[in-house]
């Protein structure tokens, strides 16, 4: 593997082909007047690998001199970074040499719910210990033992082989990210994600919520939306930023729209309402690829014939089955058909829209009505409804209006907000059009939820721990904090058992998710907890049993996607050098940790699972009687792949670009059938039928309110708190740190030290706060009265709502590190779970009411 | 020989500061110097704002003001463009410091292998580091550079010494863009010789137009700006970074 710098760029860049060689306009590794030299006398050898802080997993170099790593670079060949990284990327060589990692396994010796008293453990004995805590617990119900996703960057390992040979039950992080984001695109348009434009042909960019300058968009963490982003401004896109606080999208934004939070459903709402009040309706579209032409009846359910759905034919003046090829349906009016009064679902719709209006709108999201009127005549203008445009030699409708929102779905009404901006692209017909909506970052693929989601069988108590298919929510995303609610209070869900062992993979949940001392409840609770974590997690330090070690840059970990949308590629993580200390990486841990518990080998065994989960075809699939190592199981997944050379070439080369991805399976109208073959839910039938059922089944209206076919307005809980909590609470992403899991690295804590509380100076000046003072910011729960409060520094800001304050979420993760010492509170100490904070698809809430003082 | 200058694009910069660290790494500056910082500034008032950045490292000017008060010859111009400092030769006397109105100088006022973030004395750790600090103490640095063939690069050297922005000299000299521009995630930093037509600053520079940091002090910076304007009195700092503790 010895290989100079040029050397290895020559090859990588040829490897990825003339797609990734150039960089955006100019610079592509623009050679200077060199007289190389080198380091005389040294070893020097670039080790591709992949960045482990964040999401997107970008291709790292570290060189390497005499074995020691002293730099980490970007990959120049890699489609999501191309030869650059953010600050969190190039400060990762510090964490790698960090002393204050947790250097061995650890034992507590205290009590837990204070910091933790330590015993340092040979692997063997810690493993041995977990592994007999798992016999017993298991012993008595598998599911009792909990795995809890975290930073999980080899989902085959980890969510899928071990959760399977242990049968944990598995939780989630994604209540807490995006996912009412992710259920609205299952759901309504049947693609895994949320949503982000075609950036390359793009002209008109709603930028909903996105954090451009610090956060990543939709699926990815940073450097790869910026990228496109800088390209399309430079073509000449235009860019509207929806946000409480512009700090993200500033410098790229024509025009910013200050949003009152939790009110993003209206506006969409009204924007619907303006599209058709302005005749911007791709009606092709919605009456060949959505349900919009589906007779509604007057109880809200589709017509049925022999239990198909009926649209109504123009031609024929009669009901016809949606599937007759020659029908030509109505979009609107009022019909009679098997003597019932029956409505196309855009009738409905649009009926729905008539009292959302852009008046309406301004009012309950502070923003100018003729503000939002021109957003929406720009979106109508920009979206060249009828127009096409040649792709890879094929004709595809080019609508280049699109939106970009992800972490903006965790609020109250997330789902249906989410749907409701899906519906805003929807009537525009720039859905898998050139230039419009996306929401995956691979090719146009239906996702399984979407026939799911529409068939769930809500089921009678017992539950699990995550109330999975409960009449409390019938869609659900698996969310930690209603975990911890049930864990108090199992009885209220209806839930029999509650776990008792849990292993925490690479997660902090104490500081990470939302609800602090509800999670601090919920984890005194359990009997047994194991933290797996390079660091000791505030989490760990308050409640583990046995801390576990885990490496960072010092492991074999993957396979990791690679695609930045355009370019298909898949990566791994290789090891940098020798695991530091006695840490491992996780993949070794849970090999140990299966055979010591007696999960590893035989059917239905960790191996065994490991083949299914990693895709592996003969003959490369793993024995299941032999403990491979984590080498050779890559070995084996990259030559089942078709790589030839196996492992070897992603230790030479980092990433296995694919090739570009062709029009045919990119753009959703492209695909044959178009859109995988499926209609668009514009109508969400079944969000009424569990309204129903929920209703019946005798659930409060606070869970079943939201079910509504069409998405509804309501007022966020939060505002009912008493009209001295004045303020919205927020929280936001810095560029600098990547959740809760980076302020201890010195060379990011210096850049951002410690928490802060974003104010607007004319609210401040009101109070008497002055800018850089401490205070105390305080939340109010509108459903229990319950009160919180955390001390943090005040600091003025113009570029916020005068009745919006915003908190970083960043600090207070890491216990015993003297650069985590004294950052101060994270804001999710502040936010409430359950009811009022939760609700739909029990999906978490950022937003409440505080007040501010000193 | 080559003419080098940086050229910043600020309607590109998304203020990340990926670059501060990409130079703090190759580098190896101690615990709060930032041989390039990045700005950031917010404008006006409530709803009508604006949010911009400003990268800033040494303007490594053609009449430099720090060299013309360094009464050792330690710092210099270097016929390439670079103005560089011999750590060798500097006595600390900070003069170069007070003559810099860009204030991209940074002195060592302690022991710099003391001043590195953490304590890298754990036997783990220099196990697998030979005891190096900071542990991923870069070997380019050690080398002599230029015709002149003196100790210009890098930073963390000796207490009581001025340190600043070499352009990397350690990578011109190889051929290599200075770190912070070869890293860049925008591709807002661009470095070359002038003298190429062909050069990416050469072409950025004939494409838009360009202002330098107080140009009307005739310290011809070779340091271009493209984009934005130069800050004002109505710039405000926003998420300041404390330097030189």
């Amino acid at each position: 593997m010895k290989l100079t710098r040029r050397t290895f760029l020559r090859t990588s860049v040829a490897a990825s082909g003339s797609l990734l060689a150039g960089r955006l306009l100019f610079g592509d590794l623009e050679t200077l007047r060199a007289a190389p030299r080198g380091v005389p006398g040294a070893v020097e050898e670039w080790v591709p690998t992949a960045c482990w802080i964040g999401k997107q997993d970008c291709g790292m170099l570290a060189r390497r001199i005499d074995g020691r790593v002293v730099k980490l670079v970007g990959h120049p060949g890699h489609p999501r970074n191309r030869g650059t990284l953010c600050p969190k990327g190039a400060a990762q060589i510090m964490a790698l040499y960090d002393p204050n990692r947790v250097k061995t396994p650890l034992i507590r010796t205290n009590e837990k719910g204070v910091p933790g008293r330590w015993r340092q453990a040979t692997w063997e004995e810690a493993l041995t210990l977990v592994a007999q805590k798992m016999r017993e617990v298991r012993a008595k119900e598998p599911s009792l033992l909990v795995w809890q996703k975290g930073r999980s960057k080899a989902k085959a390992f980890y969510d899928e082989a071990f959760v399977k040979a242990t049968g944990a039950t598995r939780l989630h992080h994604g209540a807490f990210c995006s996912d009412a984001g992710y259920r609205a695109g299952e759901y309504t348009v049947g693609i895994s994600g949320v949503l982000h434009p075609d950036f390359r042909h793009c002209r008109y960019l709603l930028a909903w919520g996105y954090n451009l300058t610090n956060a990543g968009g939709n699926q990815l963490c940073w450097i790869t939306w910026p990228q496109q982003l800088i390209q399309a401004r430079e073509r000449g896109m235009k860019v509207v930023a929806v946000d409480p606080r512009l700090r993200g999208t500033a410098h790229f934004a024509d025009e910013w729209l200050p949003i009152r939070p939790g009110t993003d459903l209206a506006l969409a709402l009204a924007l619907c309402h303006e599209l058709i009040a302005l005749g911007a309706v791709d009606r092709e579209y919605l009456a060949r690829y959505t349900n919009a032409p589906f007779l509604v009846q007057e109880d809200g359910f589709f017509l049925r014939r022999e239990g198909k759905e009926q649209v109504w034919d123009l031609r024929a003046g009669g009901p016809r089955p949606h599937d007759a090829g020659d029908a030509s349906p109505a979009l609107e009016g009022t019909f009679v058909a098997d003597g019932k009064r029956v409505k196309p679902a855009f009738q409905v719709l649009k009926e729905h829209l008539a009292r959302y209006t852009p008046e309406w709108a301004s009012e309950v999201c502070g923003v100018p009505t003729e503000q939002i009127r021109r957003v929406a005549r720009e979106l109508a203008e920009n979206a060249r409804i009828g127009s096409t445009v040649v792709v890879d030699g094929v004709r595809i409708p080019y609508r280049p209006v699109a939106i970009m929102a992800y972490h903006v779905s965790q609020q109250e009404l997330g789902f249906q907000a989410v749907r409701a901006m899906l519906l805003v692209v929807m009537l525009l017909g720039a859905v898998g059009a050139v230039g419009g909506q996306r929401l995956d970052v691979g090719p146009w693929k239906v996702h399984e939820n979407f026939e799911k989601l529409e068939h769930v069988e809500i089921k009678d108590p017992p539950y699990n721990v995550w109330l999975k298919d409960s009449k409390f929510f019938p869609i659900n995303s698996n969310n930690s904090s209603i975990v911890a609610k049930v864990m108090q209070d199992p009885q209220k869900y209806g839930v029999k058992q509650i776990p008792e062992m849990v292993i925490v993979h690479m997660s902090n949940p104490l500081v990470a998710f939302a609800s602090t001392p509800d999670l601090e409840e919920a984890y005194r609770k359990f009997k047994f907890v194991v933290v797996i974590d390079p660091w000791l997690s505030r989490t760990a330090d308050l409640f583990a049993d046995v801390v576990l070690p885990a490496s960072t840059l010092e492991k074999y970990e993957g396979p990791l996607a690679a695609t930045d949308q355009y370019v298909d590629a898949v990566a791994l993580r290789v090891p940098v050098m020798e695991p530091l200390f006695q840490s491992r990486g996780e993949i070794e841990i849970y090999l140990d940790l299966c055979e010591k518990a007696g999960v590893l080998y035989g059917k239905d065994g960790y191996l065994d699972h490991l083949n299914e989960a990693l895709k592996l075809k003969e003959p490369y699939r793993l024995p299941v009687d032999r403990k491979p190592t984590v080498r050779e199981i890559f070995d084996r997944w990259a030559k089942s792949e078709g790589i030839a050379e196996g492992v070897a070439y992603f230790e030479k080369h980092g990433v296995k670009i694919k090739g570009a991805v062709p029009a045919t399976k990119f753009y959703g109208y492209a695909t044959d059938p178009p859109f995988g073959g499926v209609r668009h839910r514009l109508y969400g039938e079944a969000l009424l039928r569990y309204r129903l059922e929920m209703r019946e089944r005798g659930v409060p209206e606070i869970y079943w309110r939201d079910y509504t076919p069409l998405p509804t307005w309501r007022k966020p809980t939060m505002e009912g708190s008493p009209p001295e909590y004045d303020l919205y609470l927020v929280s936001f992403k810095r560029i600098e740190h990547k959740q809760s899991r980076s302020s201890q690295v010195p060379l990011l804590a210096e850049l951002a030290r410690q928490a802060y509380v974003e104010i607007n100076p004319r609210t401040a000046r009101a109070k008497g706060i002055r800018d850089g003072e401490q205070v105390w910011v305080e939340s109010h729960n509108a459903v229990t009265g319950e009160t919180r409060r955390v001390r943090a520094v005040a600091r003025y800001r113009e570029s916020i709502r005068p009745d919006t304050v915003a908190m970083p979420h960043h600090f207070g993760g890491v216990a015993r590190h003297p650069w985590a010492d004294g950052q101060g509170p994270s804001p999710n100490s502040l936010f409430f779970t359950g009811e009022g904070y939760v609700a739909n698809t029990a999906d978490q809430s950022f937003h409440v009411k505080v007040r501010v003082y000193k | 020989m080559p003419r080098y200058a940086m050229v910043v694009d600020l309607d590109r910069c998304m203020g990340c500061r990926a670059c501060m660290e990409a130079c703090k790494v190759e580098n190896n500056t101690p615990t709060a110097a930032f041989w390039m910082y990045v700005f950031r500034f917010e404008e006006g008032e409530y709803p009508n704002t604006y949010i911009w950045f400003m990268p800033r490292p040494c303007m490594h000017c053609d009449n430099p003001p720090c060299a013309k008060v360094c009464p050792v010859g330690a710092r210099y111009k270097r016929e390439d463009g670079l103005v560089a400092t011999d750590w060798d030769r500097c006595i600390g006397c900070r003069y170069c410091e007070v003559a810099c109105p860009y204030g991209v100088n940074y002195f060592n006022w302690k022991e710099p292998v003391r001043n590195y973030y953490l304590d890298w004395g754990e036997r783990d750790v220099r196990r697998v580091t030979n005891g190096q600090t900071p542990p991923y103490r870069n070997p380019d640095l050690d080398r002599p550079y230029g015709e002149e063939k003196r100790r210009v690069a890098g930073g963390g050297r000796l207490k009581g010494v001025v340190e600043k922005c070499t352009f990397c000299v350690q990578r011109v000299e190889e051929g290599l863009q200075p770190a912070c521009v070869a890293n860049c995630p925008a591709f807002a930093l661009h470095f070359g010789d002038l003298e190429d037509p062909q050069s990416s600053v050469s072409q950025v520079l004939g494409r838009k137009h360009s202002w330098r940091l107080l140009e009307e002090l005739g310290t011809e910076p070779r340091v271009y700006y493209v984009g934005a304007h130069p800050a004002h009195p109505e710039s405000r700092q926003i998420e300041e970074v404390k330097a030189r503790v």
